[in-house]
Parts: structure tokens; sequence; C-alpha cells
């Protein structure tokens, strides 16, 4: 069967490609509510499609009856999903339920999470991106085990064969002469001959097979970002790559984007190896593939660059890249005439921090962050504290569902009234120092918000099968929208984006309580060094903080 | 005391003779490896069945069952006999058997079937990596399932070749004319009964292209006949029936048949999502192929033209069966598609879960699937020719089958 020369073929093949709405943490994790319960749901969705994602559930509060799960495709609505699965309490935390959902398609999906209890019932929506991101190789084990087991059927078909047509022929009382043992012999050999080309063109096929699987393997969109320079200030271009239309479809097109939280596209940038600066800006759209923002004054220095995007069916994915940023040109940024067209976006900002592995700031400028460690007060540059809540003894584990809890004190040491920022009390981007984990995350989950919204009015909808829009016209309306919400003043368009969405804290009395922590759910991928970057917004200021932290096997 | 040894020396006689009245003196064997044929062939045609309509299933569930099933009988009783014939066989048995590997004995027909318990055993962890790997396929023809499908086919071969030998055989057996003749009777009917699963497995296995969709197509043709002449040729000349390609593939209908109303009767829900077609039972398979029309021909012509050569009897059954079987299914293709077999005899309305069951040629022929004018001539013309060399080759292969005594 030729099995070890395909699992080393294999083993060449095998690529970790996992860039979804994020980068090598595929893990969905949300917070929020079910109807009165409050729930923190862990998604770990599979690497290959059609598979199983393991789900476990928290509740927080209320006794539980039953919890079920079942997954709801975008394509095919509330009324293509099979009926729920009940997840199960955990034997080792009763506290804890646990389901394996099946995921069939490629596509944007999703978990509906219905507890039922003593509270009543429930009903919660976590967006889950499917697709095949991986592809395993064969453990040398099994290899072995199929190839012993492929040898012994080879050798047994030979000697059928040579039997078949020599002794098998003959009457009980004949002679089995030297004639006949010769045409076993010759038997064997044509078959053994036959047999191996068999096996020769079912490893082609087997070949084949795995092709394909590559072919339609989920490929993120490739980009290329460029700094320009003009009298206006530094312009970071970023062009996305159109070979995807080749393997990704029509379906793909980069005119079927939408907002998340007001923006087009969320982008990361973080300075290489020192991790000292950070950005998050806004790209806006110049057409269908390129997108543009104003620079603000990072150091230079090579940069990953992430851009978060959502499409029309709310599949949620990051482009990823590098841009290399030259040393800044002093007059021409004095000049800072807008010469392009594109718009300060008072949503763009920027950190400058001490570099990893030393808490001495080596560049210069205003508000430099010190990163802080969990457990520990850390000053930020507005002259209040944020601490992480957690036990400085106790090490993080990577598999593990953390509330990252942050509290923030004003200078006068007050519980400080956190105002949203682009609809959210935080975002939290969560980096992994060489670069193998981003992601962005806020305090209802790792999840698109724009996703989930988009499957809510899938579900209203009937079964009737979405239809692709025109793309330009689609593309012509999103960019009004984006317009009329860039139109708006600060509180009114904080008061847009906040429109529909659940607000957690409210004092016992149902009063909407003062905002003083927040909360970011989430599981480390892996073991290893990570750089979190929190953004809350205090004063009309966004407020910047940064965490190193160590995570644990 | 005495009335119990009286009664027992009175029963003991009849049993036995009731006993050899009902086998024949054929051997358990026999009876063993067709039944794990049937077992084999059921728990397929339900497994594609239970994809159809639930989608999701386990290692045990009750088609997975089935097959197993088939294959530890079929695995159970050869492996039984070769050690049986190998350690503590007669003489007369070990004549019977072939010697192979300088000290087993077996039939031939034991041989295949522990070739094909063998490969579907391995064809289990196979597809299991499979699935994690590429995901749960849904296809019926991919690497693994086809490892699984030759284990299947060998072991229904294996039950094709263990009646075979005995009937070839003819074999001196201690009984009356009148059971004796019964008794090669039924070696020739458990023949054709046997082929007929053989042959439904074959259709499965390629029903990928043999559907109702595909009748129009002259890929159909030439699979089809390609397949069907060289296995039916095969049956027709080595079997002692006088229309044995007939009765072969009415078998075949009649289980397909058979399976396709029983199994729609139970309730059965779709547990895997997207569902874009709510089902309620059990969707059919096909409905079989009116097989039995081009191959009376096969029958009809190896009767009248005996005397001929085999090139002269595949140039005149080749043609003969593909304009037969064009006459037949490419109407009968058309019918499928009415109002008129959307009912429980036909079940055209079985449609898979995951298909969208509002697609425009769910009932109709799409024109990409309908071969016209020159491409229709020239592709019955090569499903002619293939089906003129497979047909040869079927009658070689029969040849060689009419020799088979172990």
């Amino acid at each position: 069967m030729n099995l070890q020369k395909v699992w080393i073929t294999l083993l060449g093949l095998l690529v970790a490609v996992n860039l979804q709405a994020h980068v090598g943490s595929p893990g969905v994790v949300f917070e929020g509510k079910a109807g009165p319960y409050s729930l923190l749901v862990s998604v770990n969705p599979p690497e290959v499609i059609p598979g199983t994602a393991q789900v476990q559930i928290i509740v927080e509060n209320g006794g539980i009856d039953h919890i079920w799960v079942k997954p709801i495709y975008w394509y095919a609505g509330d009324e293509g999903s099979p009926s729920p699965d009940e997840a199960l309490p955990s034997e080792e935390n009763p506290n804890q339920y646990e389901g394996l959902i099946w995921l069939m398609s490629s596509g944007t999906a999703s978990l509906e999470i219905t507890v039922e209890g003593s509270l009543g019932k429930g009903v919660a929506l976590v967006p889950v991106m499917a697709a095949s991101t991986a592809q395993k190789d064969m453990e040398p084990q099994l290899g072995w085990i199929l190839a012993g087991l492929g040898i012994f059927l080879v050798v047994l078909m030979v000697t059928i064969i040579g039997a078949s047509v020599s002794d098998g022929t003959l009457d009980p009382n004949q002679e089995f002469t030297r004639r006949y043992r010769r045409k076993r012999w010759v038997g064997a050999g044509i078959s053994a001959f036959v047999l191996g080309l068999i096996l020769y063109e079912g490893n082609e096929w087997w070949q084949s097979w795995a092709d394909d699987y590559q072919r339609y393997m989920y490929k993120p969109y490739q980009a290329t970002s460029t700094i320009l320079e003009d009298e206006g200030g530094r312009v970071l271009n970023f062009a996305i790559d159109t070979t995807y239309l080749s393997y990704r479809g029509r379906s793909s097109r980069t005119s079927y984007l939408i907002p998340d939280h007001g923006k087009l596209m969320h982008m990361f940038l973080i300075r290489e190896g020192s991790l000292d600066a950070f950005a998050h800006l806004h790209p806006q759209r110049v057409d269908t593939i390129t997108y543009q923002v104003k620079l603000p004054p990072l150091p230079e220095g090579k940069y990953f660059v992430y851009a978060d995007i959502v499409r029309w069916n709310g599949f949620a994915e990051t482009i990823a890249d590098t841009v290399e940023i030259p040393a800044e040109e002093l007059p021409t940024r004095l000049a800072s005439v807008g010469k392009n067209s594109l718009y300060e976006d008072p949503d763009d900002t920027y950190i400058i921090s001490n570099p990893v592995g030393s808490q001495q700031a080596q560049l210069a400028g205003n508000n430099i962050v010190i990163c802080g460690k969990p457990g520990t007060e850390t000053p930020l540059p507005d002259g209040s504290t944020a601490i992480w809540e957690h036990q400085s003894s106790e090490p993080l584990v990577a598999g593990k569902l953390y509330p990252m809890t942050f509290a923030i004190q004003d200078p006068e040491g007050n519980p400080a009234e956190l105002e949203p920022y682009m609809g959210m009390m935080g975002h939290m981007v969560v980096f992994k120092n060489d670069g193998s984990v981003y992601v962005h995350l806020h305090p209802v989950g790792n999840y698109s918000m724009a996703s989930q919204s988009v499957l809510e009015s899938r579900i209203k909808e009937d079964q009737t099968l979405p239809t692709l829009p025109e793309p330009l016209q689609f593309a012509d309306s999103i960019d009004q929208l984006i317009a009329s919400i860039q139109s708006l003043e600060e509180q009114e368009r904080e008061e847009f984006l906040m429109e529909g969405m659940v607000h957690e804290v409210e004092d016992e009395t149902g009063e909407h309580a003062g905002h003083s922590t927040v909360m970011f759910p989430y599981v480390f991928p892996e073991p290893g060094d990570y750089r979190i970057w929190i953004q809350m917004k205090r004063n009309g200021q966004v407020l910047n903080s940064a965490f190193d932290v160590k995570v644990e096997l | 005391m005495e009335t119990t040894l009286a009664s027992k020396t009175l029963v003991s006689p009849v049993q036995k003779a009731k006993s050899t009245s009902l086998l024949l003196k054929i051997p358990v064997f026999i009876y063993a490896t067709v039944f794990a044929s049937l077992c084999i062939v059921v728990g397929v045609v339900w497994d594609i069945s239970w994809h159809m309509s639930i989608g999701r299933d386990g290692l045990f569930s009750a088609p997975h069952l089935a097959m197993y099933l088939g294959a530890v009988i079929a695995g159970t009783f050869s492996g039984y006999q070769v050690l049986q014939i190998t350690f503590a066989g007669s003489t007369e048995q070990k004549k019977q058997s072939v010697r192979f590997w300088g000290i087993f004995y077996s039939s031939l027909g034991a041989l295949f079937c522990i070739w094909g318990a063998f490969a579907m055993l391995t064809s289990a962890p196979f597809d299991d990596w499979w699935h994690n790997t590429y995901g749960l396929d849904v296809t019926i023809l991919s690497p693994p399932h086809t490892v699984l499908a030759l284990g299947m086919m060998t072991i229904q071969f294996g039950a094709i070749i263990s009646v075979l030998a005995l009937q070839n055989r003819q074999d001196a057996v201690d009984l009356p004319a009148e059971l004796k003749e019964r008794r090669q009777r039924r070696l020739q009917l458990f023949y054709v009964i046997a082929a007929g699963f053989f042959l439904t497995m074959l259709f499965v296995i390629t029903s990928e292209y043999q559907s109702r969709h595909d009748m129009h197509r002259t890929s159909f043709y030439i699979i089809g006949g390609g397949l069907y002449t060289f296995l039916l040729s095969a049956i027709a000349r080595s079997s002692q029936l006088r229309w044995a390609a007939t009765t072969t593939t009415a078998v075949y209908m009649l289980i397909l048949m058979l399976l396709g109303w029983i199994l729609p009767l139970f309730p059965a829900e779709p547990k895997l999502g997207p569902i874009l077609n709510h089902v309620e039972h059990f969707q059919a398979f096909e409905f079989p192929l009116l097989l039995i029309f081009p191959a009376l021909t096969i029958d009809w012509v190896l009767h009248r033209f005996d005397q001929k050569n085999d090139w002269m009897k595949a140039l005149l059954i080749a043609p003969l069966f593909i304009i037969v079987f064009l006459a037949v299914q490419w109407p009968f293709g058309d019918f499928l598609m009415t109002p008129y077999a959307r009912n429980w005899v036909f079940g055209t309305e079985t449609w898979y879960f995951g298909n969208n069951p509002d697609w425009e040629y769910r009932y109709a022929y799409a024109p990409w699937m309908v071969a016209t004018g020159w491409n229709l001539v020239t592709g019955l013309l090569i499903a002619v020719g293939v089906s003129i060399l497979t047909t040869r080759l079927g009658l070689y292969w029969g040849r060689w089958m009419q020799k088979v005594r172990r």
C-alpha cells in the first residue's frame, strides 16, 4: 500500500495554516446572557470540516435542568439546523457542562445554547467560523500497522490467485503436477505485478484526494502593506491580493465586507521583536481591495500587521502581513496638511511601551506605558491605575478559561468611570511574543459582534437560501453606512454602536451601574510569553495599558 | 428408562434425516458465507440510506453491525475451516483444498473470505484516520471506503467461489437420487443468488455514475455496459442454470426493490446540519436498473450461438446488451423524473437531507446531463467497444470459474 511513502509525503504537506479572526488561537470564548442565565462558553472548533466542536459551558447563576446545543449555519438558517444535543455535566467539574457538536460544512456557523432551569429558559448564540485549517499527518504507529496489514493482504492475494489458477482447478484426486506448480508461480507473479500497479494507482488517487483537500482548505486573504509618504503624512497602503478569487470563489469578494464596531477594518500594528509599539487603526476603503490609513508617529522598524474583517455572511477573519516603517521625516510631518482624502479617525490610537524583557522604555515619547503583571498595580499614563485581578503567585496555564478581570482606579484612587470605546467597554489584543498567537477580543469574548448580529438576523428569516448580492452596489451601500456613522457626533456614534448590545452590568435595582472593571474571557492556546494590550476610555480619552504574562503548560 | 432409550433411538434418525434434507449435505460454511454476503449488501444499502437520512452514525450503528456480522461470519467460518482442515482434516478434505504457505489447507472460497475480512479490518483504522484528516466524507468512493468495498466484495466473491467449487465438483454424496438432484439445484440457485448479491454491491459502489440523473449520459452506458457484461457473461458461462444472467439480475433487482420499500417505512431524522431537506423517514437508495432485460441477451446469445467462438459471442452480446440497456434505461430515466415515479414503488422522492430540495433539476435532466448528437453516437460506440472487450474477458473468466474445484 506504500503507506510509508504517503505518510512521508503528507508530513511534508503539513502546514498549520490557522488564520481566521485570529492567528493561532482558534478557540471561541463567549461571555454573556442566555435569557436570565449568565454564561461563560468556550468552543474548540474542529481543525477539519466536517468534524466536531468541543463545547464547555459554565452557567454562573440559577439551577440547571438541561443545556441544549445545536449548530446553526448562516447558509441554511435556523430551520436548517438539526435537533439539539444535550450538554452534560463534566465528570471533573459538575458545574461545567460539555458537549460535542458536529460542524458539517465550512462557513459561518453558530452554536445556539439553550439553558433550561430554575429561572426558566434562555438562549445564547455563539458564532463559530467553520473551516478546515490543518492537514494532519499519520502517526508512525498507525502507519506501520496499516503497512503491515497491507503487506499481509498483498501476500495473501498473490497466494490466492496463484492457487486459483493451479491446484484450485484440480479435481480432488487429480495430481498436482509440475505443470500446475509452474502455473501457480506464473499466476502469483502476474498477480503481484498487477497488484503493484493497482497500489501505485491507489497511491496516486490518495495523493489527488490530499491535493484536493489542500485546494479547498481554508486559505486566508493575502495582502501587501506599503508606506506611502506625502505631504499629508505617512500613509499605510494595504492592498488585498485578488488571486484569492481563484481559490475562494466569488462569494469571497472583498466587496462584501461589512463593518464591525462601525469600522470596515480593524488593523493592529505591533513592532516586531521588542513589541514596544502598538497601534489600533481603522483603514478606510479606497476601492474594494485597497485600504489606507494615516499612520500615527510610530517609531521605525518592522511591524506585524493584522487586519480583522467580516464578510456579509458573518465570516470573520484576519489578514496577516508585515511592513517596514521607515524613520519619520520631520519636515514632512511638520507640514502635516491633509493632501489625501483620508480623514482623521478619532478612534485610531497607538501605544509606546517598554520592550519585552526590560522595564525601561527605550523609545522616546510622552505617555509611555510600562507593562504590568498579573496581580500588581500598574500606573497608567493619565495617572490612573489598572490592576489585573489575578493572584501573582498562581501561574496562568494554557487551555484553561480565565475571566481576565481588570479594575481601574482614577488618579485619586477611586473606581474609575469607564466609557464605551467603539461600542465596547474595552478592547484587548493578546499576542504571543514570537508572533504565533494574535487575537482581538472584547468583554463579550473573542467572536465578532458583526458575525453575531448577521447570524441573529439570519435566524429570524425562513430557510430560503441566500443569493449573492451585486458586489458594487453592496460595497456602495456599506460605504454610505460607514460615512453616516463617521459623521455622527461621538456620543451619538457610541450610542449607535451600543444598540442591541446586552448591558452586562446592572445593579440590584436594575439601574445601569458605573463601569470600573472590565472582564475579558480568554483561553490561552499554548504556553509561552505573551503581551496583552488593553484599550478603554475615560474622560473621552482612550486609556491604554499593557501587561506581560507567562503562560505555563 | 426403556422409554427414554426408545424415544432417543426413535427421534434421532428422524432429526438426522430432517437435518440432511434441510442442509442437503451442503456444508454449513456455504450457507454461512452466502448469508454473510447478504448481511453485507443489506448493511451497505442500509448504511447509505442512513447517511442520506440521519447523517450521524457511530462505530456500532445498526447498518455497520450488519456489515460486521457479514465479516465476522465469513471470517470466522473460513478461519475455522482452514484450521480444522489443516490440523484435524481428513485426507479427503485435504484433497478438496488448496495448500498454501507450506502447511495450511483451505478452500479457495474460504481464502477469499479471509482476505475480505482482513481488508475490512484494515479499512477501519484507515477510514478513522481519513475522517480525522480530511473530514467526514459523504462520498461512497474514497480510498478507505474502496478498501472496505474491496473487502466486502471479496467476501461476496468468496461466497460465489465456495458455491461454485461444490457445484462444479459434483462430490459423491450419500443421498437418495431425488435429494441429490435437489442438492444440485440448490447449489445452482445459491450460485446465482450469491452472484446477485455481488452484482448489487457492484452497482452500489458505482452508483455515483449509475443514478437516475446519469441515465442520459453516455458514461452511464460505458461504465454500466462494461461492468455488467463482464460479470454477467462470467456468471452465465459458469452457472449450470439456463437463464443465469437473467436470474442474477432478478436477484439484484429484488433485493434493491425490497430494501427500497422496507427502509422508508422506518422514521429517521437528520442529526447533522445544515439540513436543507427535512426528512421524516429513511430515504430509499436507488430504484434498481432494469438489468433483467439486457441480461436476457447474454443468456440468449450463449445458448443460441453455443458453437461460436468467444470473440463472436462477445461481438454479438455487447451491441445487443447496449441496445437493450439503452432502449430500456433511457426512457425509464425519463419516467423516473415524472410525478408517476414519486411513490413508494420507485421512491424517486428520496433526497439527501443536505441537498436543496428545490433544486431545479431534482426531477429533470440538466442540459449537461444529456448526451446528444455526435457525442451520443460516439459515446454509445465506445460503450459497445468497451463491452465487447469486457464480455470477452467475462467469458474467459467464466471459463476459469467453470474449472474451480476446490
